[in-house]
């Protein structure tokens, strides 16, 4: 279990500000945030790397947030690997434990037995990744903290890899922390994201929460969602405070959406793979069918972005390019926008 | 071939100058100590046959300087790591006031040691009541070749830590290593170059002193301070000889930085 409580700390330029949320025992969690975020910060300092100011961290239950990282228990993988450049192969995996046993069965594991040898400055950014996963989990840490560990990798390695260390968390069960820039890592791979930018926790929630349900439109853009719409609320009918069907307005669109949201002034977030084409209305459990006329068509790969004009608001459609073509969209067509009241996320 | 633009040729007069400049520099540094140890190297090796006198201070200044250097890696080496490693207040004054030997006239520095150490001071008093004589005794010479070269030794060992990376050690704590054995597995390994040569920086700086040395402790005599003698109380052609030895000593430590270096040694790879 890995727990923080409105830590605050400081590293050179890097700084956390009231950084909360927990990651259960044996669970998979990814922090995801742009450049800059403190996302390596935040590993240090679950670490003891980084002097904690003021907060708690919690590591399987007890405070640690005074213990050093030798007493942690916590196995660390950086970005560029930070092998010992003055020791082997066989040495640096070794490092941490006196047990042959566990540092050759993570040589095994990662194929390194061909390096055991070899000087780690003449090996490849990807060896040196697997070198510095096997040196960490050779002292069988329960907790893992990764620090985009498979942005040196190639592809294919990247796959093998990551099928490893997925096996390994579910074989010893341990908790993970696995920094990344990447969405489709954080979606594949977590149990809970934590969002962070600047320093602090945008969201905690699954991968679908955040990715779905973006608590502000910063998190929304943050994630890619494609249409993230100003505008304001009007209660339909129901309690004000709980869910409910409202509308929401934004120029001259308006949508049906199930939300808790207070009325006044809100942002819509859809997800440009919920809005549906179709020439013309049709009887259906749809709420919202909007009429809209076809701006651009970017066709990419099998997919085609389709950007349409509904009410003078501007949204993002993806469909097949088999659709786009069936359909005959072009700019200047007249269409439907069809999304469920369900795929109006407001926040 | 098309003739060079006007501009080229002024940059050609321009590389010729600074040749001729860097040419002269060169000459003006290395022609007089060459001259010593064409002309009288020989006799210099002879001397040190026939010299004892010659032999014992040369023997006193390699064992004073050794002292020195070791005293001064002993406490230079942890204060240079921990100037690298530690942000606290009052970082910067510390590392000014660790140049402040290093400016101040070697006379002046050998001044300030004795107001200090001198017979007369409590501190001199104290040392002498335990059997420590400052002046004129091999702790005065090694006393002053400490105060002017351990701050080389120091500034050397902390660019050595500058130039690892606090992350290597940070993974060997997370490792399981307590900090001192993270220093000694992994920072101590990967500065022992930079380590040996500050050391041997500040050897060669003690080996040559003479300013501090001659106002803390005349007697015995370090070669510096023998060759000084020979040359103000004998003349020129009795120096001559001693000058010699002490310019091929020089080339000791100039060796072994080139050996601990290599010719082209490229920095370190990072990890």
């Amino acid at each position: 279990m890995i727990r923080l409580d409105r830590v605050t700390a400081t590293a050179g330029t890097f700084a956390l500000r009231d950084v909360s949320f927990e990651i259960d025992a044996g669970s998979y969690g990814v922090v995801i945030g742009p450049a800059g975020a403190g996302k390596t910060t935040l590993l240090e300092t679950i670490a003891g790397i980084v002097p904690v100011a003021s907060g708690t961290v919690w590591l399987r239950g007890a405070d640690v947030t005074r213990t050093p990282p030798e007493r942690r228990r916590i196995g660390i993988v950086y970005q560029h690997a930070y092998l010992f450049p003055h020791l082997s192969v066989a040495e640096n995996v070794a490092y941490g434990t006196a047990d042959g046993e566990t540092a050759r069965e993570m040589v095994e594991r990662f194929g390194l037995g061909a390096l055991l040898d070899r000087d780690v400055n003449a090996l490849s950014g990807g060896e040196r990744q697997l070198v510095a996963l096997a040196r960490a989990l050779a002292t069988c840490p329960d907790i893992l903290l990764l620090d985009e560990p498979f942005s040196a990798l190639d592809p294919r390695m990247r796959v093998l890899v990551r099928r490893q260390v997925r096996a390994l968390h579910a074989e010893r069960g341990m908790t993970v922390l696995h920094v990344t820039h990447d969405f489709n890592e954080a979606g594949r791979l977590g149990h809970r994201v934590v969002l962070l930018e600047g320093g602090r926790v945008l969201q905690v929630g699954s991968p679908d929460d955040v990715f779905r349900r973006p608590a502000s439109p910063a998190v929304a853009e943050f994630v890619g969602a494609e249409n993230v719409v100003p505008g304001r609320v009007h209660s339909v009918n129901g309690s004000p405070d709980a869910e409910r069907v409202v509308e929401f307005t934004s120029g001259g669109l308006v949508l049906h959406a199930v939300s808790d949201v207070p009325e006044g002034e809100a942002h819509a977030v859809i997800r440009a793979d919920e809005i549906a084409l179709a020439p013309e209305r049709r009887e259906s459990s749809v709420r919202n069918q909007l009429d809209a006329r076809v701006v651009e068509v970017a066709p990419s790969g099998v997919l085609a972005r389709v950007t349409v004009d509904a009410g003078g608001v501007e949204l993002v459609a993806v469909i097949t390019a088999r659709s786009a073509e069936e359909l005959g969209l072009a700019p200047g067509r007249e269409v439907v926008a069809a999304l469920k009241a369900t795929a109006v996320h407001l926040c | 071939m098309p003739r060079p633009e006007p501009r080229h040729g002024g940059q050609r007069a321009a590389t010729i100058v600074t040749a001729a400049l860097a040419s002269l520099l060169l000459l003006f540094l290395v022609a007089p100590l060459a001259g010593i140890v064409g002309g009288w190297g020989l006799d210099g090796l002879r001397a040190l046959a026939s010299d004892a006198e010659l032999r014992a201070s040369l023997g006193l200044t390699l064992e004073t300087a050794t002292l020195a250097t070791l005293v001064g890696a002993a406490g230079g080496i942890p204060l240079a790591y921990v100037l690298s490693r530690r942000r606290f207040r009052g970082r910067g004054l510390l590392a000014a006031l660790l140049d402040l030997p290093l400016v101040v006239p070697h006379p002046v520095a050998g001044i300030a040691l004795l107001l200090v150490l001198g017979r007369g001071t409590p501190a001199g008093r104290a040392l002498l009541a335990a059997g420590l004589e400052i002046t004129g005794s091999r702790t005065g010479i090694v006393c002053a070749m400490l105060f002017v070269s351990a701050p080389l030794l120091v500034s050397a060992a902390r660019e050595a830590f500058d130039r690892v990376d606090p992350r290597l050690e940070a993974v060997a704590r997370t490792l399981g290593d307590p900090p001192w054995r993270a220093v000694r597995r992994v920072t101590l390994p990967l500065a022992a170059r930079g380590l040996v040569s500050a050391g041997v920086v500040m050897w060669a700086r003690a080996i040559s002193e003479f300013g501090a040395i001659v106002v803390l402790t005349y007697n015995p005599k370090v070669a510096s301070v023998l060759s000084y003698e020979r040359f103000t109380a004998y003349g020129l052609k009795s120096a001559l000889p001693v000058a010699a030895v002490l310019v091929l000593l020089a080339l000791v430590p100039i060796a072994v930085l080139r050996t601990v270096h290599g010719p082209d040694s490229l920095p370190e790879r990072r990890g």
